[in-house]
């Protein structure tokens, strides 16, 4: 080994200059070194699960306008474009207000109104929320008149896992599975509403909105079982374009 | 322990291994950032931000448990060791913002404070499919950022060597408790086999050059053990001639490690200990008339084992005679400072 000789120097650390042959070995060594920590940065970052191609509009507002209902989380019923004449003539938009929070506490008081308000689009597949600027919230009318297009319920046994719709929908990727749990059982714990996630064998995925036997937010109740592979028992409803699972968590089953 | 921490001075050298280390640092986050947002223009810059730190961070402390067994493996490696305290300090940085980026995005603007989350938002401690691996992260973290907020030798000299060798021992258990946060983390759920191998081969790497270098370790103990020689302790180390002049003559005495020093026709017999961080003393040489350890260059007179001032380190020295052109050794060590072990082999040379 041409470098052997290198052995008979001695390296004292706090000289000017290290031996010229040690120091030569160890050059070499940290450049290849510090080639392999790139290899290794590609590697890691390209090895990463594939990132779903939701949406979070960051600093982005717009203004929006539709009924506030409650499910009992808020939600904005607005009107669709005309353009799809076959489909339903509403959409049901989630809210949210900024951090791990519901916006319940602010658009209570508004419920059954016609409201304005002003914040930004989440949305992924045909699912929106609006993380919305609490203090933009403005009256148009009162009271609207709106038809309740809710449909009976039907029992319904589902296997997927619990979500909080605000990360899932887009604002944090990946917004599920074992990684994220934690935030999502903050969200949830925080207001934002627990939805189902369900896949199909395609791996398309239907939101299930989660409340109680009573269609009572049951929040805390599904914290120990979020982010896990779970099965549930219930009855599922429609109410325009939301499905909205009412099931007793006290029957949540892990997988 | 006065001023010891002196010793920690800049020097070209340092100053290049901290550069090189900087370009390192970011360079590789600027791949991963880079690679990441090309492979994946649906990535989010918070998740690829948070995970090219954790994996920086990570890979550098393998680095550091990978410089210690080569060092003591091939003696070339050295200067590698002698600064890796920048690299830890660095390591853990790039812990500390991983950690804290963590801590905002999956806990914070939340109802209950980010910490209190941090250990009461996945409640499953029960399962190891879904145990929560956040906290076993912080666990390390908090290590690590002792670690580096003790390493400077002003700690080692107030904390007092026992307590902060046991502290830094530590780093093997946050290598644990970070092996086990990547697996019961990330890998649940990444769904290429990459991150599994990479994990492997780190573990593995480090595991391995562990084993080989206490291994030699192991051998280099059994070359130098020797048994006394007669009941009154003498123990017949070689013949005078056989010690190289300026380096030492290993040899395990009742369980310790002794080093003596050959310089010019003088012989000492030093504990082989270094008092700094337990560097192998007996793997040094004489340089302008001191014994140097070869980890840090602590210096110590060969005669009586004192540090020159303004050091005040001080390693055990041991009774040397010469009966017949044969070094002697009592492994009884002499009151601290004692000069009365050295000995003189009367003009002789090898
Ligand atoms: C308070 C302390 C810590 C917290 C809260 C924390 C949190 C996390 C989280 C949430 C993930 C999963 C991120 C994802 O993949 O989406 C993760 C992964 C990871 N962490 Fe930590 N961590 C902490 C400390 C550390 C430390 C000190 C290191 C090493 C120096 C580290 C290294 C890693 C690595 C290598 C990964 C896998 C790659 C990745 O997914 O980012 N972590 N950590
Ligand atoms: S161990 Fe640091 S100089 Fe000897």
């Amino acid at each position: 080994m041409r470098d052997d000789s290198a052995r008979d120097e001695f390296f004292i650390g706090w000289q000017a200059e290290g031996p010229p042959r040690t120091m030569r070995f160890v050059r070499a060594r940290v450049l290849w070194w510090i080639a392999l920590a790139l290899g290794v940065a590609v590697l890691a970052a390209i090895s990463q699960r594939p990132f779903a191609s939701s949406n979070f509009e960051f600093g982005a507002v717009r203004t929006f306008e539709g009924v506030l209902e409650h499910v009992p989380f808020p939600v904005l019923v607005v009107d669709r474009p005309a353009a799809d004449p076959a489909g339903p003539s509403t959409s049901r938009w989630l809210l949210t207000v900024f951090g791990k929070r519901g916006a319940e506490p602010h658009t209570r008081p508004f419920d059954g109104a016609r409201v304005r308000l002003k914040g930004s689009l989440i949305h992924r597949d045909d699912a929106v929320m609006v993380e919305l600027l609490p203090e933009t919230l403005a009256v148009l009318e009162e009271r609207s008149a709106r038809a309740d297009d809710a449909s009976a319920a039907t029992p319904i046994t589902l296997r997927g896992e619990i979500v909080d719709s605000k990360c899932f929908l887009g604002v944090m990727k990946p917004g599920n599975l074992k990684t994220h749990r934690a935030c999502a059982a903050r969200c949830i714990s925080g207001g934002v509403p627990p939805v189902l996630l369900v896949r199909d064998e395609s791996g398309r995925a239907t939101y299930f909105l989660l409340v109680g036997p009573a269609g009572e937010a049951v929040n805390e109740r599904v914290l120990p079982y979020v982010a896990e592979p779970i099965e549930v028992t219930g009855s599922v409803s429609t109410r325009g374009d939301l499905r909205i699972l009412r099931a007793d968590p006290e029957a949540f089953r892990r997988l | 322990m006065g001023h010891s921490y002196q010793a920690v001075q800049w020097n070209p050298n340092k100053k290049r291994y901290d550069a090189l280390l900087l370009v390192s640092v970011v360079l590789y986050l600027g791949v991963f950032l880079g690679v990441g947002f090309v492979w994946f223009p649906e990535a989010t810059a918070e998740t690829l931000l948070l995970r090219a730190l954790g994996t920086a961070g990570f890979l550098a402390l393998h680095v550091i448990l990978c410089i210690g067994p080569l060092a003591r493996l091939d003696r070339r490696w050295l200067p590698l060791l002698y600064n890796r305290r920048h690299l830890g300090v660095t390591m853990a940085t790039l812990g500390l913002l991983h950690g804290g980026l963590a801590l905002l995005q999956f806990h914070g603007f939340g109802d209950v404070s980010a910490f209190e989350s941090l250990f009461t938002s996945n409640p499953r401690w029960g399962s190891l499919a879904q145990f929560p691996f956040q906290p076993l992260g912080a666990a390390a973290l908090v290590i690590l950022v002792l670690m580096a907020a003790t390493s400077h030798d002003f700690w080692l000299a107030n904390l007092t060597a026992p307590v902060w060798k046991a502290l830094h021992m530590l780093v093997y258990v946050a290598y644990g408790l970070l092996v086990m946060h990547v697996a019961l983390g990330a890998l649940q759920v990444e769904s290429s086999p990459i991150p599994l191998v990479l994990l492997g081969v780190g573990i593995l790497t480090v595991g391995g050059l562990q084993v080989l270098a206490a291994r030699k370790d192991r051998q280099v103990d059994g070359e130098i053990g020797v048994s006394p020689g007669s009941d009154t302790g003498w123990i017949d180390v070689c013949a005078i001639g056989e010690i190289e002049d300026g380096r030492a003559r290993l040899v395990l005495a009742s369980g310790e490690r002794i080093a003596i020093f050959r310089d010019g026709d003088r012989y000492s017999a030093l504990s082989a200990v270094c008092q700094h961080q337990n560097g192998p003393l007996g793997e040094g040489r004489i340089v302008d008339g001191l014994a140097v350890c070869p980890w840090h260059g602590f210096q110590y007179r060969p005669k009586c084992g004192r540090s020159p001032e303004p050091f005040q380190e001080v390693v055990p020295t041991f009774p040397l005679k010469i009966v017949e052109e044969r070094l002697w050794l009592d492994p009884t060590p002499l009151p601290l400072g004692d000069e009365s072990g050295s000995t003189s082999g009367g003009g002789i040379r090898a």
